[in-house]
């Protein structure tokens, strides 16, 4: 676009006759469609067909009621039946845990890095730790958490195992989000609450917090979300559970992913392969509210300001 | 992104008022959710088709409350999930039992780290040092230095699953096998598996070999039988990793979906993966006949096996070649590894308890219809004594 109308300014008067490009610039500018428009493709296809085979595959336990209110105990791959409740509140009840922890330790290191300590070589070196965190694979954190709390202090695997394991993945992603929505807070805002007599920490949690309200839940959510999925820690730090358990000390709970992991090995005549299509697809589903909840928290606090 | 958009906003209490409503109706939700959930009934009828929860004690069971965890072999999976639920069946639901297939190797490992209370395994507890552990040493450690047991509890027969167009016989030998598994036999239609199958015309395409990726009890239990019953055609160690030609695949499924998909393949997997997938499998002639793999052929081979430990311990001597005559003798056997004496009283309850209902005629009946073969009745009764010794 920009290329024809600097060319066709150069010959204002005459009846608009547009000149074509070069050859060596038509073909570039062809190519370089072609080549965005492939790759916008390929991006989207195989994002498409796994929605699509997991949706096609899955969606018909989905619509059952049993599905969301029951367990798999007395189910077995030869049966028809159960649901997976114990999975999502296994799935549910360890990423709260988790985000119990990860989120008011996330959110106050952020605030102290950017209200308390921006430049300094703390907070230098804290950022570059956290850094490093944001990069460490689940099953390092998961090794990491059954090192220490299995092999050295002697506890037995249990769920809440696996929530430490999580915070240690989720704690970088808050961190990290809270940081940059404060970095966002314009300074001005702070000014004039100091100029009016109120205090640091005040300021902080009147003031900056709120103004970055829904860009930290979005980190939060998108943490969560993340969070949900992770295989590693529920392999390595608790052992599957058909049936339903609410307490984090046991050693042994579902979960979406460990579900899906239990009944991967069946084969596709048997009525638990099914189901395994089926929590793939409630977790998809989680995930997603959980992302749409983050941007109708987002949405709400701009609504506001009319 | 949206970062922008909100950046620049003083606030008032508006704001956060709708997000917390927001956030509230998610937890709500989540509530709700948490508070209506239940475990389906347990009126789960027993593949083998016993009654459930006739009269809940008829089988002498005692059905302790408690929990129990274990892993291991996932061999036998099918069958000991199919036991739970039964067992849940027959008392009740008072106990709940968690059966992980993580495999024997690592079920093992959680047995003697006590991460678990019994293992499953398709090969029994080491008496001799690997990579400086002792299996055996480390789980009677685990049992407050009491020994720990292995008790045949399933036999899984090896089936040779074969994917060709209107044959619906095949007859082979563990010499043959090892042909076929080494490369050296490379088309269906060669002499030496004409000779086994007189009247049945097999094409002349090439054979596909399939074998287990993953490092698997069931290929080393297959290399053993080779090995042992295959007059020197097979020469390897027998190992978990797969040493002969073909195309890998992964797990029992993979191996199973691969034979059903592909025409004039052939590979070894566990019975039950083979009837899931309704493949046909080959009769082995281990020199007296063709022999169809059924739980009672099976059942006859291991029959023939030999007890090697001692008192309670009985791990089981196989035997694969030579066996008598309507025998099949390709099989694994899987054992449960308990701790004879040690465990917190309440598990040992449970344990015992489950172990008797699992080795009890009634439950081994019902294996033949999940691809398993039920324990010869004598071994049966030995284990049996083993488990009611268990303190």
């Amino acid at each position: 676009m920009s290329a024809m109308t600097t060319t066709t300014s150069t010959s204002t008067e005459a009846p608009l006759s547009f000149r074509r490009p070069s050859g060596g610039r038509t073909i570039k500018n062809a190519l370089a469609t072609v080549y965005v428009f492939l790759a916008t493709v390929l991006t989207i296809v195989p994002l498409a067909w796994v929605l699509y085979t997991v949706i096609t595959k899955g969606i018909r336990l989905i619509l059952t009621q049993q599905w969301w209110l029951q367990s798999q105990r007395g189910i077995t791959p030869r049966r028809e039946g159960g649901g997976a409740y114990h999975a999502i509140v296994g799935t549910v009840e360890m990423a709260l845990i988790c985000a119990a922890i990860a989120v008011p330790l996330g959110i106050l290191g952020a605030i102290f890095l950017i209200e308390y300590a921006k430049g300094t070589k703390v907070a230098r070196g804290v950022s570059f730790m956290v850094d490093i965190l944001s990069g460490i694979p689940s099953i390092v954190a998961a090794l990491f958490i059954y090192a220490l709390f299995i092999t050295i202090f002697g506890f037995g695997r249990s769920a809440i195992a696996v929530s430490f394991a999580l915070v240690l993945l989720m704690l970088p992603v808050v961190l990290r989000s809270t940081e940059e929505m404060l970095k966002l807070v314009p300074n001005e805002l702070r000014e004039a609450s100091y100029a009016l007599g109120v205090p640091k920490w005040k300021t902080i949690l009147r003031v900056v917090i709120p103004t970055a309200f829904s860009g930290i839940m979005t980190g939060i959510m998108l943490g969560l979300a993340r969070v949900m999925g992770e295989t590693a820690p529920l392999l390595i730090l608790v052992s599957y559970a058909v049936g339903i358990n609410f307490s984090p000390t046991s050693d042994t709970m579902g979960a979406l992913p460990t579900m899906i992991n239990s009944g991967r090995d069946q084969a596709p005549q048997l009525p638990g392969y099914e189901r395994v299509w089926a929590a793939a697809l409630t977790l998809i589903l989680i995930s997603m509210f959980l992302n749409l909840l983050a941007r109708a928290i987002a949405r709400a606090s701009k609504l506001k300001e009319k | 992104m949206t970062t922008q958009t909100f950046a620049a906003r003083p606030t008032n209490r508006l704001v956060s008022s709708r997000a917390a409503k927001l956030a509230a109706l998610a937890a709500m939700a989540t509530l709700s959710l948490a508070a209506c959930g239940s475990d389906p009934t347990s009126t789960g009828e027993p593949v083998g088709g016993a009654e459930p929860g006739s009269s809940a004690n008829a089988s002498g069971l005692a059905c302790p409350e408690g929990k129990l965890s274990a892993e291991g072999s996932s061999a036998q999976a099918n069958a000991i999930t199919e036991a739970i639920v039964a067992y849940n069946a027959e008392c009740g639901d008072k106990a709940t039992i968690e059966y992980n297939p993580t495999g024997s190797g690592a079920g093992i490992k959680s047995f003697y780290n006590g991460l678990v209370d019994f293992a499953g395994s398709d090969s029994v507890l080491k008496t001799e040092s690997s990579d400086g552990v002792v299996e055996a040493d480390k789980a009677s450690e685990r049992c407050q230095n009491n020994p720990a047991w292995n008790l045949p509890m399933v036999v899984g027969p090896i089936a040779f699953a074969y994917n060709i167009d209107g044959a619906d016989k095949l007859v082979l030998n563990a010499e043959v096998l090892a042909e076929i598994f080494k490369g050296e036999i490379k088309t269906w239609n060669d002499p030496k598996i004409a000779k086994l199958n007189s009247g049945v015309d097999l094409p002349a395409e090439n054979i596909t070999v399939f074998f287990r990726s993953d490092e698997s009890g069931t290929t080393e239990n297959t290399a053993k039988f080779l090995s042992k019953a295959g007059n020197g055609a097979w020469t390897d160690e027998p190992s978990k990793a797969w040493t002969g030609t073909g195309e890998g695949k992964n797990k029992s499924s993979g191996v199973a979906e691969a034979t059903a998909n592909t025409k004039n393949s052939i590979s070894y997997m566990e019975w039950s993966y083979a009837k899931d997938n309704k493949l046909s499998t080959a009769q082995l002639d281990s020199g007296k006949g063709p022999v169809e793999l059924t739980g009672e052929s099976v059942g006859k081979a291991v029959a023939e096996a030999k007890v090697k430990g001692s008192g309670n311990d009985l791990s089981l001597d196989l035997k694969y070649a030579g066996t008598g005559s309507g025998a099949y003798p390709a099989l694994l056997v899987t054992y449960e590894i308990v701790c004879s004496k040690g465990l917190p009283a309440d598990k040992t309850a449970i344990v015992k308890d489950f172990l008797t209902y699992f080795s009890s005629p009634d439950s081994q009946s019902q294996l033949e219809e999940l691809g398993y073969a039920p324990l010869p009745t004598e071994l049966q009764s030995k284990v049996q004594t083993a488990v009611a010794a268990i303190q």
